[in-house]
């Protein structure tokens, strides 16, 4: 039978046929941060007596609130601290830790065709290496942490084609929440979804992670793209520079359970207007004409408004999807010079983000414009800390996810790129990057 | 991580008709700063705009019914640690989200697929009983409704004891692992 590059890993990871149509299902790594991992960890050290599958195949990271904000947090990461240090497992504390979706690649502790899990939805991400990851809950990751293994349904594969090549204004970003508007907020369920086409391929590593990121946003088990010279570059530059992997590719006529092809050289940049990742539309569009009243009310938005005439209270840039070397770049190539005039927080994906940016100069760019430049945290994208949203007020964010609350009890969220963020903390409202390049004309 | 299993679930309804209902909704993210699985259930729908008000008008009430795609978006198990804790027992929808649905099973909390048409029926209903054992639920007593559960981890949702399930497969693993 001619295989999807996802049936080639499932095959090769199935140890076993379980009843109802489950499979066990080998995990070569299992990541682990303060938020999920403690109570599946105390599980096993009460009930299994501190059992392991294998330490060596456990990555662990402080990442959520970093460092802890109040006493009940530092509980938290002092749990997985003390856990990983008695376990021998790799650890990665404040002052040297990352989002795990960011710092995990960074590292190269991901190959192609591995199988890795994460008590965090956002673990497609690391589909972008040519791996199976997934986000799973605290007793799935306990159960692979102790045996090594998940209980998973085969999922079927969606083959996501990108054709032609993304106009220079349209992000990775821009091209996941067209994905998402496409195939539809829960589009993607029960399915994994390959990447493929001449616009994937021209994506880097970052770019890739980015697009992977969100594919839980339509319902997706993850995301995955096959690897390739942009993939093998990029492992050969990480700390652990892993040799000796595979890459694996999808038969050139396997069949997939569905298949989508969509128009590369059509994204525009844009921004979401509504509740869900898949409610967007074109920065220099409207809210649609038929958009859900219920999402309108929450938004205090109506139909047919102009997007770019919405004013906004903060910015953010950083999370998982969007914290990397180069939207950092992205975003300081539209802030240098410039003055934010809303309260905007940029956080890089890990430290070693940070000071790559700082080498580079960007720190300064983004402080001299008056943004808040932090350490590394996930931060405000779950409305934990480092920039909770006010109820009532809204966002512009370079996050996942504007679910109600999601930043914030009643505070709103607009997702985009990090460029189109950047552009609206300069005019204090939803702007496209280009308003601000001809304005430095004008000025000029 | 364990709760009190049920072989019958009966109680009053609390319908939400709507679909995506994700789980920020569920249970905020700042009172996920807790190592164990308690205190949850007070915060349970804080995130929703319309859910202290949904809990006042159905108080007591142990069963959901709502639309497609519930517990989507962030994997947290603290979702279903939360109904589990305001009293909930069983979620009927037409899908659930992958992650959730099997924090679901593995919590005690029995997720029902339906049809939506059905979905749509059982939102009137006053009280409802399933059993989770038969795989059928009457709705005020009216004729019983078949379901299906995934085969495999009904027997978590009645009886818990994944993390046992799958320490006893270690041997097997490791095997796999030495020959692969
Ligand atoms: S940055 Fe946001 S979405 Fe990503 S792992 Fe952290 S909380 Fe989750």
């Amino acid at each position: 039978m001619k295989r999807s590059l996802f049936d080639k890993i499932w095959d090769a990871h199935v140890v076993d046929e379980l009843p109802g149509g489950n499979a066990l299902v080998f995990m070569d790594l299992v990541v682990a941060h303060e938020i999920t991992t403690p109570p599946g960890a105390i599980a096993i050290e009460k009930e299994f007596d501190d059992e392991l599958y294998e330490p060596d195949r456990i990555v662990a990271m402080i990442d959520h609130v970093a460092p802890a904000k109040d006493a009940a947090t530092a509980l938290q990461a002092q749990t997985v601290r003390t856990w990983a240090k008695r376990q021998g497992i790799r650890f990665h504390d404040i002052g040297n830790n990352g989002i795990c979706h960011v710092l995990v690649p960074e590292r190269g502790y991901v190959t192609p065709g591995m199988s890795v899990c994460c008590g965090d939805s956002h673990t497609c991400t690391l589909g972008a290496l040519g791996a199976f990851a997934l986000g799973i809950g605290t007793t799935a990751q306990a159960g692979a942490m102790l045996a090594g293994c998940l209980i998973l349904q085969r999922p079927k594969v969606m083959r996501i084609e990108i054709t032609g090549e993304l106009p220079a204004d349209a992000t990775a970003k821009d091209l996941t929440l067209s994905v998402i508007a496409t195939i539809g907020f829960r589009g993607g369920t029960g399915y994994v979804l390959e990447y493929t086409g001449s616009a994937v391929r021209a994506l880097n590593m970052e770019q890739r992670m980015t697009l992977c990121n969100m594919a839980i946003e339509a319902g997706a088990t993850t995301g995955i793209i096959a690897a390739d010279a942009t993939t093998a570059a990029y492992l050969a530059a990480t700390p652990a520079a892993p040799a000796g992997w595979t890459a694996l590719q999808a038969d050139d006529d396997a069949e997939y359970a569905a298949t989508v092809t969509i128009d590369g050289s059509a994204i525009r940049p844009v921004v979401s207007w509504g509740t869900n990742p898949g409610e967007n539309a074109p920065v220099d569009g409207a809210v649609p004409a038929d958009a859900p009243a219920e999402s309108l009310a929450y938004m205090d938005l109506r139909p047919g408004q102009a997007l770019r005439s919405i004013a906004i209270d903060q910015a953010f840039i950083g999370s998982c999807t969007n914290s990397r070397i180069g939207d950092l770049r992205a975003a300081a190539a539209v802030l240098r010079g410039q003055q934010v005039s809303v309260p905007t927080i940029i956080t890089p994906g890990s430290q070693a983000v940070r000071r790559q940016a700082e080498r580079e100069g960007l720190h300064d760019i983004f402080q001299d414009a008056g943004a808040l430049w932090t350490h590394s945290s996930c931060g405000p994208c779950l409305g934990m800390s480092m920039g909770v949203l006010a109820a009532g007020t809204r966002c512009v964010s370079s996050s996942n996810r504007n679910f109600p609350g999601r930043m914030g009890d009643g505070g709103r969220v607009h997702l985009a790129a990090p460029a189109v963020v950047a552009a609206s903390a300069i005019l204090g409202r939803i702007a496209s990057p280009s308003e601000i390049t001809s304005r430095e004309v004008v000025l000029a | 991580m364990t709760g009190t299993r049920h072989m019958i679930v009966e109680g009053t309804v609390l319908p939400i008709p709507r679909a995506n209902i994700d789980t920020d909704q569920i249970i905020p993210a700042h009172y996920l700063t807790r190592i164990d699985a308690d205190g949850m259930g007070e915060h349970l729908f804080e995130g929703m705009p319309d859910g202290a008000d949904l809990l006042a008008r159905h108080p007591g009430a142990a069963i959901i019914v709502t639309g497609e795609n519930f517990g989507c978006g962030s994997s947290r198990e603290h979702a279903a640690w939360a109904l589990l804790g305001r009293g909930f027992r069983a979620v009927i929808a037409p899908s659930f989200a992958r992650i959730f649905h099997e924090n679901a099973y593995n919590n005690g909390v029995v997720p029902v697929i339906l049809p939506q048409e059905t979905v749509d029926a059982l939102m009137s209903a006053q009280t409802i009983a399933i059993d989770v054992a038969g795989e059928t639920l009457r709705a005020d007593g009216a004729e019983p409704i078949a379901f299906a559960l995934d085969p495999l981890r009904k027997q978590f949702v009645l009886g818990g004891g994944f993390l046992k399930y799958l320490h006893a497969k270690i041997p097997a693993v490791r095997a796999w692992e030495a020959a692969r």
